[in-house]
C-alpha cells in the first residue's frame, strides 16, 4: 500500500521518467552496440520524429485509460472539491475498490458476462468450425455465394433486429435470463468466426488432407484429425476474439435483461452503477479499466493471428 | 446411387452437412427477426398490446413526417461521414507505422488498441468523465493553459460544457467515435499491407521509390481494395451504433447527438412502441443495403481490374 | 576491366552465415551466372548487391565507387525477380515507365524523353503492342519480358536476375532463355543471374560462380567448371548423373558416368584405368543406356556408366565387364577438405 501511494503521488513524473529512462536506455544500447559515433546520432535524430508521433497517437489512445487508473483510488474531497484531476491531495485510497467488489453487483457482472461468453464460443465452435472449412474447402460457387452472404449477416446491425430479437425472447420467455443472450449472440459471432477460420484454414496445405484421404481417413476425419490440429493457433484466436465480440455487445443486453444480477459487464456496470443521475465515479472507472486491461493485452497477444486469417480469408473470399 | 455410396468422402455432402446448422442457425436468428422487423413496420404492435394488426404504411409515414426523425437520420449520416474521413486518415498512418518494425512496438500496439479492445460502453465511461460538464480533466488542463476561465481564450467560463452544448456534443461524438473505430480499421489496413509481396516492395525499392512514392503509388493503390472493405466495416458499425450516445449524451442535448439505432431503442423500447420502434430501424436498411452492396462491388472490381 | 567488385563480403543473419566472405570481380559486359543449391547464399549476395540487404561486413565497388553503404536506387542497378513483381495496377507502359519517374531527378529527362524510353525499350523486347494491358492480361513469357524491360529502361550498369526463368514452362524456358542471352549481348549489358538449376547456368553463362554454405566454390568458364572442377563440391553438384566418387587409399577419385566405357570402346588401353564391374541394372534413356552397377573392390558405392546407344555392345544384367576410363578423366580429391589434388602420381597408385 505504502508503494501505491507514493507511485500515486509521483504518478506523471514517474511516468514521464520511465518513458526518458526507457529513450536514454535504448539510445545507450544503440552506442554501446555501434559506437557513440556522428552517423549513429544522426540516424537516431532522423528516427526521432518516427517516435514522436507514435507516442503522440498512444497518448491520445491512452489518456482516458491513465485517468481511469488515476481517479479509481481518489477519494471523494480529492475528487470534487476543487478538482486537481491530476495531481492527489489527499492520499490515495482503496475503499471504492472495495465498494466495487463488496457493495455493488459488479462480481455478479463479471460471471454472466463469462458464463455467456463461454457458451457462446462453445455453440459458436460448433457450428462455424465445419461450416467455415466447408467454405474453404468443399463448396464450390454456391459455398462461395453462401459465404458472402454470411458476411451480409455479419453487416446487418443490432438497432436493425433487437426490437423482433425481443418480442421472440419474450415470447420464448427468457427475458431477464442471460441465456436469451446466449442463444441470440451467435448471430454475429458465427459470421465472425467463420470467416476467420476459413482464413486460418486455407492456409493448410491441400495435400496434407488428400495424403489423410489417401491415407485412408474419409472427409470428415481428415478434417478432425490433419486441418483442426494444425489450425490450432487460429482456432484459439478465434475463441478469444468471440469471447470478447460477446463481451463488447450491448444493445441487446440492455433490452433483453432488466434484472440487475442477471445483467453483463458492458450493460451493468454503465446502468447499475449510476443511481439515477448520482454517478459513483472511482468505482465506475476502476470497473471500466480493470476489463479493459486484460482484454487490450488478449487483443495485442493474438493480433498477428487475426491479421493473418483477415489476409487469408480475403485473398480468396 | 454411385455417387453418394460413400457420403463422408463425397465433397458436397460433406460440404453441405457443415454448412448446413451454421446457415440455418443464421437465416433463423437473423432473417427471422428481420421479417418480423417488417412485418412490425406495418403493424401496430406495443409492448402491451401484442397483437399484429396490419396498419399498412401507417408507421413509416408517420415516421418520415416526423421532425426528430429527419433530424436524427441526418445527424447519423453526418456523424458516420465526418468521421470516417478521419477514421481513414488516422489508420492510414498507423497502418503504416505499425507493419514497420521499431523499438517498443509491443508496447505501443498494446496501447492503441486499447481503445478497441474495451467493450464501448465502459470505454465511453472513461469519456463520460473526460467530458465531465464540472470536473473534465481536459477544461482543467484548459484553464491552467489560460484557455478557460476569466479572459480565457476559449471562453469566459470556466468550462466548455462538452456533452452540453449542440456544436461542441456533436463534435465530442464524432472524437469519440474516431477513437474508439481507428484501432479496427487499422488492424484491417495491416492486413492489407502485410499481404503485399515483398517482393514489389523491394522491386519498388530497386527501381528507385522513395517512403512517399512507394506509399502513394505502390502501397496505397494495392491496398484500395482492402481499405474499401475497412471503410464498409466501421460504416456500418458507426450507423448501427446507440452505444456511445446512450451512455455519453441520451442523445442530447435536445436532440443534438441522438443517432438512429438510440431513437429506435427509445421509441420502440422505452416508449414501447415497437411498431414504430421497428419502422424507425428499418429506414436505415435500404441505405445500409445500398452502401454495402456499393463497396463490395468497388472492392472486387479494384481487385479483379 | 570490372564494373562490380566485391571484397570479403559477409551477411549473417543471427548465428546463419548466409553469405561468409565472398570476393569477386565482374567485368563489365560479360554474363554471370551464381549458381548453387538452395540456401547456398546465392540470393542472399545478389540482394546485397542490389543494396536491399545490408552486409554485416566486407565492401562492394560499382563502377569504381563504394556503394556498401548506398540504397538501391543510387546504385545503378536494376532487377528482375523471380516473380517479375510488376506492379499489379499499373499498365504495362507505367509499369516500364515506374523506375525512370522514380529516379527522375538522378537521371534528367523530360516528359517526351521518358515516353521514348519507354516505347524504345518495349520495342527491343517486342512488347510495344501491349503497352496497355494489365500485367494480369499477360502470360508468362511476355511478363518476363515486361520486368526485363522496366529493368533495362534506366540503362542500368548492372542488371541482377533472381531466377526469372523458373516460372517459366519448359517449352518456354528454352526458349526464353535463348532470348535473353541474345539480348544480352546485343544489347553488352551486365548481367548477374542467379540460379540453381546447371543446365540454365551452362547455357547462359560466360563465367558461372558455384556457391555453397555462403562461400564460392569455384569462379570459371561452363567447360572450366565441368572438366575441371576445383573440389569434390563442383565435381558432383555439375552434371546429370552426377560424377562417380570412389574412395582409395588416402584419398578420393572420381570420373563422370559419360567418361566410364567398356574397355573395347577405348582404342588405347594404356593410358586408361581398368575396372571390373558388375552390372545391376540398366535403363534405356533413349541416346544413352544409364547402366547401375559397382566397380569390383568398391562395393559400398554405386557407381554409374552412360553409354551411348549407338554402342552395340551387350550389357546384361549381373553380368561382369571390363571397363574403363581414360587416366585424364579421373579426378583426384583430399580425402577430408574434398579439394582437388594434381593427378600425375596419383593415376599410378591406383
Amino acid at each position: 500500500m505504502g508503494a501505491l501511494v507514493w507511485i500515486l503521488h509521483n504518478f506523471w513524473t514517474l511516468l514521464v521518467a520511465l518513458v526518458l529512462a526507457l529513450v536514454g536506455l535504448r539510445i545507450a544500447w544503440r552506442f554501446y552496440k555501434y559506437g557513440a559515433t556522428r552517423a549513429e546520432l544522426a540516424y537516431i535524430l532522423r528516427r526521432s520524429p518516427f517516435y514522436l508521433v507514435v507516442l503522440t497517437f498512444c497518448f491520445f489512445a491512452a489518456a482516458p485509460f491513465l485517468i481511469m487508473f488515476m481517479h479509481t483510488f481518489k477519494t471523494d474531497g480529492d475528487l470534487y472539491r476543487r478538482p486537481q484531476p491530476f495531481i492527489f491531495r489527499q492520499d490515495p485510497t482503496l475503499e471504492h475498490l472495495d465498494a466495487l467488489f463488496n457493495n455493488t453487483a459488479y462480481l455478479d457482472f463479471i460471471r454472466n458476462s463469462v458464463v455467456v461468453g463461454l457458451a457462446v464460443v462453445v455453440i459458436t465452435l460448433a457450428l462455424s468450425l465445419p461450416a467455415a472449412y466447408a467454405l474453404a474447402r468443399l463448396t464450390g460457387r454456391w459455398g462461395e455465394r453462401a459465404g458472402i452472404l454470411m458476411f451480409l449477416v455479419y453487416l446487418v446491425p443490432p438497432t436493425l433486429l433487437f426490437i423482433p430479437m425481443f418480442r421472440i425472447v419474450v415470447l420464448l420467455g427468457l427475458k431477464d435470463d442471460p441465456m436469451s443472450l446466449i442463444v441470440v449472440y451467435p448471430s454475429f459471432t458465427v459470421p465472425f468466426s467463420m470467416w476467420l477460420l476459413s482464413g486460418f484454414f486455407k492456409a493448410v496445405p491441400p495435400e496434407l488432407e488428400e495424403a489423410a484421404l489417401v491415407d485412408g481417413y474419409n472427409r470428415v476425419e481428415a478434417f478432425l484429425r490433419v486441418v483442426l490440429p494444425l489450425s490450432l493457433p487460429g482456432i484459439i484466436s478465434t475463441i478469444v476474439f468471440t469471447f470478447t465480440l460477446t463481451l463488447h455487445e450491448f444493445i441487446y443486453g440492455l433490452v433483453f435483461i432488466a434484472d440487475t444480477s442477471q445483467r453483463t459487464l458492458s450493460v451493468g456496470v454503465p446502468t447499475e452503477l449510476i443511481l439515477g443521475d448520482v454517478y459513483f465515479w472511482q468505482p465506475l472507472l476502476a470497473a471500466a479499466l480493470i476489463i479493459a486491461i486484460p482484454v487490450g493485452l488478449a487483443y495485442n497477444l493474438f493480433l498477428d493471428s487475426l491479421v493473418q486469417g483477415f489476409t487469408m480469408g480475403a485473398v480468396k473470399g | 446411387m454411385f455417387r453418394l455410396a460413400y457420403p463422408l468422402d463425397n465433397r458436397r455432402f460433406v460440404g453441405l452437412i457443415f454448412l448446413a446448422p451454421a446457415l440455418l442457425y443464421i437465416v433463423l436468428l437473423v432473417g427471422f427477426p428481420f421479417l418480423l422487423a417488417i412485418a412490425f413496420g406495418f403493424s401496430d404492435v406495443t409492448v402491451g398490446n401484442t397483437d399484429l394488426n396490419f396498419v399498412g404504411l401507417r408507421n413509416y409515414l408517420a415516421v418520415w413526417e416526423n421532425d426528430i426523425f429527419r433530424q436524427v437520420f441526418e445527424t447519423t449520416i453526418r456523424f458516420t461521414l465526418i468521421s470516417q474521413v478521419f477514421i481513414l486518415i488516422f489508420a492510414n498512418i498507423l497502418a503504416i507505422i505499425f507493419t514497420q518494425n521499431f523499438t517498443g512496438k509491443w508496447f505501443a500496439r498494446f496501447i492503441f488498441i486499447l481503445p478497441w479492445a474495451t467493450p464501448v460502453s465502459l470505454a465511453m465511461i472513461g469519456w463520460l468523465w473526460m467530458l465531465d460538464t464540472k470536473y473534465s480533466p481536459i477544461d482543467y488542463l484548459l484553464l491552467q493553459t489560460g484557455f478557460l476561465g476569466p479572459n480565457g481564450i476559449l471562453s469566459n467560463n470556466r468550462n466548455l460544457f462538452w456533452l452540453a452544448t449542440p456544436d461542441l456534443s456533436q463534435i465530442s461524438v464524432i472524437f469519440v467515435q474516431v477513437w474508439r473505430m481507428t484501432p479496427l480499421a487499422t488492424v484491417i489496413l495491416m492486413a492489407g499491407l502485410s499481404s503485399i509481396p515483398t517482393d514489389i516492395l523491394d522491386q519498388a525499392e530497386v527501381d528507385g521509390a522513395r517512403f512517399m512514392r512507394a506509399l502513394l503509388q505502390i502501397k496505397l493503390p494495392l491496398i484500395l481494395p482492402i481499405m474499401v472493405i475497412a471503410l464498409l466495416f466501421s460504416m456500418i458499425t458507426m450507423f448501427g451504433d446507440m452505444t456511445v450516445v446512450y451512455v455519453l449524451t441520451r442523445g442530447g442535448p435536445v436532440d443534438y447527438t441522438r443517432v438512429l439505432g438510440l431513437y429506435s431503442f427509445q421509441v420502440g423500447i422505452e416508449g414501447g412502441n415497437l411498431a414504430q420502434g421497428a419502422a424507425i430501424s428499418l429506414f436505415a436498411f435500404p441505405l445500409l443495403l445500398a452502401m454495402a452492396i456499393f463497396m463490395l462491388r468497388t472492392a472486387s472490381r479494384a481487385e479483379v481490374q | 576491366m570490372s564494373i562490380v567488385q566485391i571484397n570479403d563480403l559477409k551477411k549473417y543473419f543471427n548465428d546463419v552465415r548466409a553469405v561468409d566472405g565472398v570476393d569477386l570481380a565482374i567485368d563489365q559486359g560479360e554474363f554471370l551466372v551464381i549458381l548453387g543449391p538452395s540456401g547456398c547464399g546465392k540470393t542472399t549476395l545478389m540482394r546485397m548487391i542490389a543494396g536491399l540487404e545490408k552486409p554485416t561486413a566486407g565492401t562492394i565497388q560499382i563502377g569504381g565507387e563504394d556503394v556498401t553503404e548506398l540504397p538501391p536506387r543510387k546504385r545503378g542497378v536494376s532487377m528482375v525477380f523471380q516473380s517479375y513483381a510488376l506492379y499489379p495496377h499499373m499498365n504495362v507502359f507505367n509499369n516500364i515507365a515506374f523506375p525512370l519517374r522514380a529516379q527522375r531527378r538522378e537521371l534528367k529527362f523530360d516528359k517526351r524523353q521518358m515516353r521514348e524510353k519507354v516505347v524504345h525499350t518495349s520495342r527491343l523486347l517486342e512488347i510495344d503492342m501491349l503497352l496497355d494491358r494489365r500485367p494480369r492480361q499477360l502470360s508468362g513469357g511476355q511478363r518476363q519480358r515486361v520486368a526485363i524491360a522496366r529493368a533495362m529502361v534506366t540503362q542500368p550498369a548492372v542488371l541482377l536476375l533472381d531466377e526469372p526463368l523458373s516460372n517459366l514452362d519448359a517449352k518456354l524456358r528454352a526458349n526464353a532463355r535463348d532470348e535473353l542471352r541474345d539480348f544480352q549481348r546485343s544489347s553488352n549489358i551486365t548481367a548477374v543471374f542467379v540460379t540453381h538449376d546447371q543446365i540454365e547456368a551452362m547455357g547462359l553463362g560466360d563465367r558461372i560462380v558455384v556457391m555453397s554454405e555462403g562461400k564460392i566454390q569455384q569462379i570459371g568458364s561452363p567447360q572450366r567448371i565441368y572438366d575441371d572442377p576445383a573440389n569434390e563440391f563442383v565435381a558432383t553438384f555439375l552434371g546429370s548423373p552426377s560424377m562417380n566418387i570412389l574412395s582409395a587409399n588416402g584419398f578420393r577419385f572420381g570420373f563422370r558416368p559419360e567418361h566410364f566405357l567398356p574397355k573395347t570402346l577405348h582404342d588405347s588401353p594404356k593410358n586408361s584405368r581398368i575396372f571390373h564391374y558388375y552390372v545391376k541394372r540398366v535403363e534405356y534413356l533413349g541416346s544413352d543406356r544409364l547402366v547401375y552397377g559397382y566397380v569390383h573392390g568398391h562395393e559400398d558405392d554405386l557407381t554409374l556408366a552412360k553409354v551411348p546407344s549407338n554402342v552395340r555392345a551387350s550389357l546384361d544384367i549381373e553380368g561382369d565387364y571390363e571397363f574403363a576410363v581414360h587416366y585424364s578423366d579421373i579426378k583426384f580429391f583430399d580425402q577430408d577438405s574434398g579439394r582437388r589434388i594434381e593427378q600425375q602420381n596419383l593415376a599410378k597408385v591406383l
